[in-house]
């Protein structure tokens, strides 16, 4: 689960203990589970945490899949 | 240049203020993200894939060296020491936090600048030919109309929450520079015997559905311009769709109506407001033209001399062109140097850039559609020492025009929309056409690049345009061939099956390849071998006997 720090605009994930600057912290979700985590995001919305949230999605070894959260987890791919 | 009126002055400070309060709100809770969206998009304050991004306009491409300054202090202050000149002419910074942005508009306010019209469904920053006032190509200086309108459309009352976007563009020659064909609304200042009026296109857009705009207006009256413009938006205003994001510009409505129905409803709501309000008297129009008139350029023989530096005889050939005033060049500088996102300059480069402007263009500097940058009017006595400096801080790449002067869209490396990104595959064709012979030997060439169908990279204008996908995951990027921006515009065709990014270069080779083999003269260019063969024979190439190049 991810989503942007409402202050700096950064991606957080959720981790057990909070929101987390770190992909390694973050909670690995079962789909079934969706349910009572979106409720956590809206809650964390209305408490201006976060904003923007959206699921990560991994594939069967627990890798992120895909390139665009592979970017928003490590962030640009050139050099600035 | 346009100096701000105590009023001008009043209403961007009370925007600041106005922001500052709405963004505390947000901060503690008092409105949600749903109701702060619009307001921090009419502060052109977006959020991007990994963070905020601030656009700041920079109307019709025009900057001070104060100006310039203050964006390096910006970039430096409140973001990671760089900025991104856009294919508006505007710059974005990626990295800004919520509660610094006030701060940072404050800043701005204190040398004329603002983010106001840079977002939302309003009409934004009129943008302009970057050459505007320095050649003689030119039936007038476009400039000074592009701020007559961004004065009327500044906060209008009824066309702050247009259907959808709404873009103008103005050029004052033949030779359009500004793209006007693929602007909501294109005007070219034409003469007729001697008179100078408009041309009016309407209806041009690129995105999802691109279309070149269609000429409504063979000569429009200056005085009559912002009647006319208040006409055809409030024609619009009342017929745009609403109701699907992906109909709502102008160019589905012209295009629905047809032209000519929309050309007769616009003359009817003109007949209504001509000669009223908005109607410009001569005395209105020269105080704004005394802006723009040029500094104290002195007027002399002094030619370029050739010199022993190749590399600096390369890059006068490529990036300097004659001024009107003789004696003197104007300086294009590439924002396109190897390994370097396309239109990126640090906070480094900016503020010296801000001093060479100063000792050396009368504190000028401009803006491009093509996300390079211009200074506008150099002694050509000083024009060795200007590239000293320039290629001092890497920013003599003598590209200009050439196969590596891409314009790209910040792709997926930034934008939230994206499909694919873009940026890398700009610096793959820097790196694989570095050398200026060979760039040279092919010629003037555009290539666009867009990370999604929304078309910010311009790819349906591109020459050879590149628009990136998502084919179940992975990168793939679809080829247009025969698209441009120019007076002669026209809207590229797809070539086939699009190519993996390792690929890419391939096709690329194929396409110019086929382009050479076809030249019947050296001076034929990318476009006039285009036009003759057609695509079928690029396709051939491309697609026959290669294996594998998708
Ligand atoms: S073209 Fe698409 S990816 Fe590129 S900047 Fe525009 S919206 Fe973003």
């Amino acid at each position: 689960m991810s989503a942007n720090d409402l202050l700096t605009g950064k991606v957080v994930f959720y981790s057990p203990g909070g929101w987390s600057f770190r992909s390694n912290d973050a909670l690995k979700i079962n789909i079934k589970d969706i349910e009572k985590f979106q409720r956590i995001i809206e809650e964390d919305e209305k408490r201006c945490i976060i904003v923007s949230p959206e699921f990560v999605e991994l594939d069967e070894s627990g890798h992120i899949k895909t390139l665009r959260d592979k970017i928003r987890n490590s962030g640009v791919t050139i050099e600035i | 240049m346009y100096k701000y009126s105590e009023k001008d002055k009043k209403i961007i400070a009370g925007r600041v203020k106005q922001f500052r309060n709405q963004v505390q709100r947000r901060l503690n809770g008092k409105i949600s993200e749903e109701e702060f969206k619009p307001l921090r998009l009419m502060n052109g304050l977006y959020l991007q894939l990994h963070a905020y991004m601030l656009r700041v306009a920079i109307p019709y491409g025009e900057l001070s060296s104060r100006q310039l300054r203050k964006l390096a202090e910006i970039a430096d202050k409140y973001d990671r020491g760089y900025g991104h000149f856009t294919t508006r002419q505007n710059i974005q910074f990626n990295w800004p936090k919520l509660p610094d942005v006030p701060d940072i508009l404050e800043e701005l306010s204190k040398v004329e600048m603002h983010a106001i019209q840079t977002s939302g469904n309003c009409i934004r920053n009129i943008s302009a030919d970057h050459l505007a006032g320095l050649t003689n190509d030119e039936v007038e200086d476009p400039r000074p109309w592009c701020e007559i309108i961004r004065k009327w459309s500044t906060f209008h009352p009824e066309f702050s929450f247009l259907p959808r976007k709404f873009k103008i563009a103005i050029t004052g020659c033949e030779n359009d520079r500004a793209a006007i064909l693929v602007h909501d609304i294109g005007l070219k200042l034409i003469k007729k015997g001697s008179r100078i009026g408009f041309q009016v296109f309407v209806g041009g857009g690129q995105g999802r559905t691109p279309y070149i705009a269609k000429k409504i207006n063979d000569f429009l009256l200056k005085k009559d311009l912002l009647n006319y413009l208040e006409a055809i938006l409030t024609t619009y205003n009342q017929l745009g769709r609403r109701d699907n994001i992906y109909k709502a510009r102008i160019k589905i409505l012209v295009n629905q109506l047809g032209v000519e129905k929309f050309k007769e409803l616009v003359d009817e709501s003109f007949k209504k407001l001509s000669d009223k309000k908005l109607e410009l008297n001569e005395t209105t129009i020269q105080k704004i033209f005394k802006f723009f008139e040029l500094p104290n350029i002195k007027h002399c023989n002094e030619k370029i001399s050739i010199s022993s530096n190749q590399k600096f005889n390369n890059w006068i050939k490529q990036n300097t062109i004659p001024h009107k005033i003789l004696g003197n060049s104007i300086v294009l500088i590439s924002l396109k140097s190897e390994n370097r996102p396309p239109g990126d300059a640090n906070s480094m480069q900016m503020y010296k850039l801000a001093n060479i402007a100063d000792k050396f263009s009368f504190g000028e500097i401009r803006v491009t559609h093509e996300q390079n940058l211009v200074l506008p009017h150099v002694k050509n006595s000083e024009i060795y020492e200007v590239w000293n400096e320039l290629d001092k801080l890497e920013l003599a790449t003598p590209n200009i025009d050439l196969i590596t002067d891409t314009i790209c869209c910040p792709g997926m490396d930034y934008c939230a929309l994206a499909t694919a990104r873009s940026i890398p595959i700009s610096q793959q064709i820097s790196n694989f056409f570095k050398d200026y012979g060979d760039q040279k030997k092919m010629g003037n060439i555009k290539i666009k690049i867009s990370g999604c169908i929304n078309a910010c990279g311009h790819h349906h204008v591109g020459n050879i345009g590149i628009l990136g996908l998502d084919r179940n995951g992975k990168e793939f990027y679809q080829i247009t061939l025969g698209g441009s921006s120019k007076q002669d515009a026209s809207i590229g065709q797809i070539v086939g099956p699009s190519f993996s990014s390792e690929n890419l270069i391939i096709a690329i080779k194929k396409i110019l390849q086929t382009y050479q083999k076809n030249k019947s003269s050296d001076k034929d260019d990318f476009m006039t071998v285009f036009r003759r063969i057609g695509i079928e024979e690029f396709k051939k190439n491309l697609y026959d006997n290669t294996g594998k190049t998708n």
